[in-house]
């Protein structure tokens, strides 16, 4: 059946990609404490994140918070608990939705930038130009890279957990009439440590993917204008897949060793 | 330096492309290898400073066989050789100027002021000097190619390696980078492998030609013993190409 072997096919593909990633990060480990550091290089490359990125997610975080505040209040209403609300946002934002759904507008905003670039660098013979002129680059293209992403994905995501507390403070006052210092203080009550340590540091992870992956699929990029398009899309794919089988994977562990 | 490659072998899934070749260019002399398309001319180039690995053979830059030096030893190695890619190969999101600033930076101990003199100087010397705060997208084929050719030299490498360097471009634009070779040439007094199918360029820069041919050379000569040469294969080459 044609289905069963398109199937088997394309998981290969996968695991093979994977091992390749595997390679890629041992040798990221291996390059990143070493000097020279390219700090400039990092630095506009984390620019160039931040201003790729900015718009999208603020509309998309404030838009998040929105929605979810206009779906809950109902729910909660029937239960006569109207004033869990802002706490049931923030605690939805900041464990599960405003990590995961930055971290996949990054992925298809950032990773298909990063697969594009280095792989036209990669046909162009750019890369084999930096070979020649021996300077490392895996370490001024590869390792630059991966450190933006995996710095600026925190940052954008605390970002976007705060935007979208204030789209779910509007929701709240369809309802409700709140005052934002009310709103903030309910949510203060229930939100404790555990909570961030649930939400931020998988977002270093997400980061380090999402370039690792970028940068990998671009970096191996093979002749010709389609294998950039491939490397661009593929790089979505990937990173997203991996986004959410990683999410899964943290959620669980964080649970077992924070118990609530 | 010279340049000296013994007995190199090179195939592609079985496809032999590079088949036992030798040969040696004087310091400061200019080979020039000519072949058609697809024959393993970039191939040859990429072995010797090791973009491609050769399966087997030896290559002589000076005293040293770069295949006997590992990573850090080949990029000590690499600081001699100026390499001009059939593709000019300039990084597309640097300016001119950072794109000649890139190698500076990292392998000298120049200071700002200085770096900038000496992108400066090297622009005057293949006249782009105006192209210094341009992007890669803005230049033509031909400015492109004068700017790698810039790049590569900015570091005065005593191996200078130059692949295709007309191709692509009309006849007067290619007579003027052959004029600006042979001034470098001059100026520098490099040891250079010119890659090309090109006969203008051949001829006007050649100390030898080489004609690769089923992955060896058929023809090694001055340029006049190539052009009244008697072999058939020859005959055919300048045929097509005159
Ligand atoms: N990385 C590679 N992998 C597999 N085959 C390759 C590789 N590089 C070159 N080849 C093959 O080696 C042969 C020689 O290629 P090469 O690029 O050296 O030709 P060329 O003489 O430079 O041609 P042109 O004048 O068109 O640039 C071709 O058949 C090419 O397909
Ligand atoms: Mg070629």
């Amino acid at each position: 059946m044609k289905i069963i072997s398109i199937i088997t096919e394309s998981t290969n593909r996968f695991f093979e990609t994977i091992g390749g990633l595997m390679n890629f990060s041992i040798r990221f480990f291996a390059e990143v404490f070493r000097s020279p550091y390219e700090i400039e290089e990092i630095k506009k490359h984390m620019d160039e994140l931040g201003v790729k990125t900015l718009l999208i997610v603020s509309i998309t975080g404030f838009i998040i918070g929105l929605v979810l505040g206009m779906q809950t209040q109902p729910v909660l209403a029937r239960f006569g608990a109207e004033l869990f609300l802002p706490g049931t946002i923030a605690l939805s934002v900041i464990r599960e939705l405003g990590p995961v759904i930055t971290a996949l507008i990054f992925a298809g905003r950032v990773a298909s930038g990063i697969g594009a670039e280095l792989g036209s660098m990669r046909v162009t013979e750019q890369i084999d130009a930096m070979v020649v002129s021996a300077v490392d680059p895996f370490r001024f293209l590869v390792v630059t890279r991966v450190l933006a992403t995996t710095l600026m994905l925190p940052l954008l995501t605390i970002y976007v957990d705060f935007i979208a507390i204030i789209g779910g403070f509007v929701a709240v006052n369809i309802t409700q009439n709140m005052t934002f210092p009310y709103y903030i203080s309910l949510i203060l009550d229930v939100l404790t440590f555990t909570d961030f340590i649930q939400g931020i540091p998988k977002t270093f992870v997400f980061g380090f993917v999402i370039g690792i992956v970028g940068s990998y699929l671009g970096f191996n990029a093979t002749k010709g204008t389609e294998g950039v398009g491939r490397a661009s899309t593929t790089s979505v794919v990937i990173s997203s897949i991996l986004i959410i089988l990683i999410d899964m994977v943290i959620v669980r562990l964080t649970l077992m060793i924070f118990p609530e | 330096m010279k340049v000296k490659v013994e007995n190199l072998n090179k195939s592609f899934n079985g496809l032999i492309v590079l088949d036992g070749i030798n040969f040696e260019v004087e310091e400061g002399s200019t080979a020039v290898v000519l072949g058609r398309s697809g024959i393993g001319k970039s191939v040859l180039l990429k072995c010797i400073v090791r973009l491609i690995e050769p399966d087997s053979g030896k290559v002589f830059i000076g005293d040293v066989n770069v295949l006997d030096l590992n990573e850090q030893q080949l990029n000590e190695m690499r600081k001699n050789i100026g390499f001009l890619f059939q593709s000019s190969a300039l990084y597309d999101s640097m300016t001119v100027r950072e794109n000649l600033a890139f190698p500076l930076k990292r392998h000298t101990d120049l200071s700002e002021k200085e770096i900038e003199e000496n992108i400066k100087e090297m622009l005057a010397l293949v006249g782009l000097l105006e192209a210094i705060d341009k992007m890669p997208s803005e230049l033509s084929g031909g400015m492109k190619k004068r700017i790698g050719l810039a790049r590569s030299l900015i570091l005065k490498p005593k191996v200078m390696l130059y692949d295709e360097p007309t191709t692509g471009l009309d006849p007067v634009t290619s007579k003027e980078i052959s004029k600006l070779i042979l001034d470098m040439q001059k100026q520098f007094k490099m040891t250079s492998i010119v890659v090309t199918h090109d006969m203008v360029v051949a001829s006007s820069v050649a100390d030898n030609i080489f004609l690769l041919e089923n992955g060896n050379f058929v023809f090694k000569g001055t340029p006049e013993e190539f052009m009244q040469s008697d072999l058939q294969i020859v005959k055919n080459f300048l045929s097509q190409k005159l």
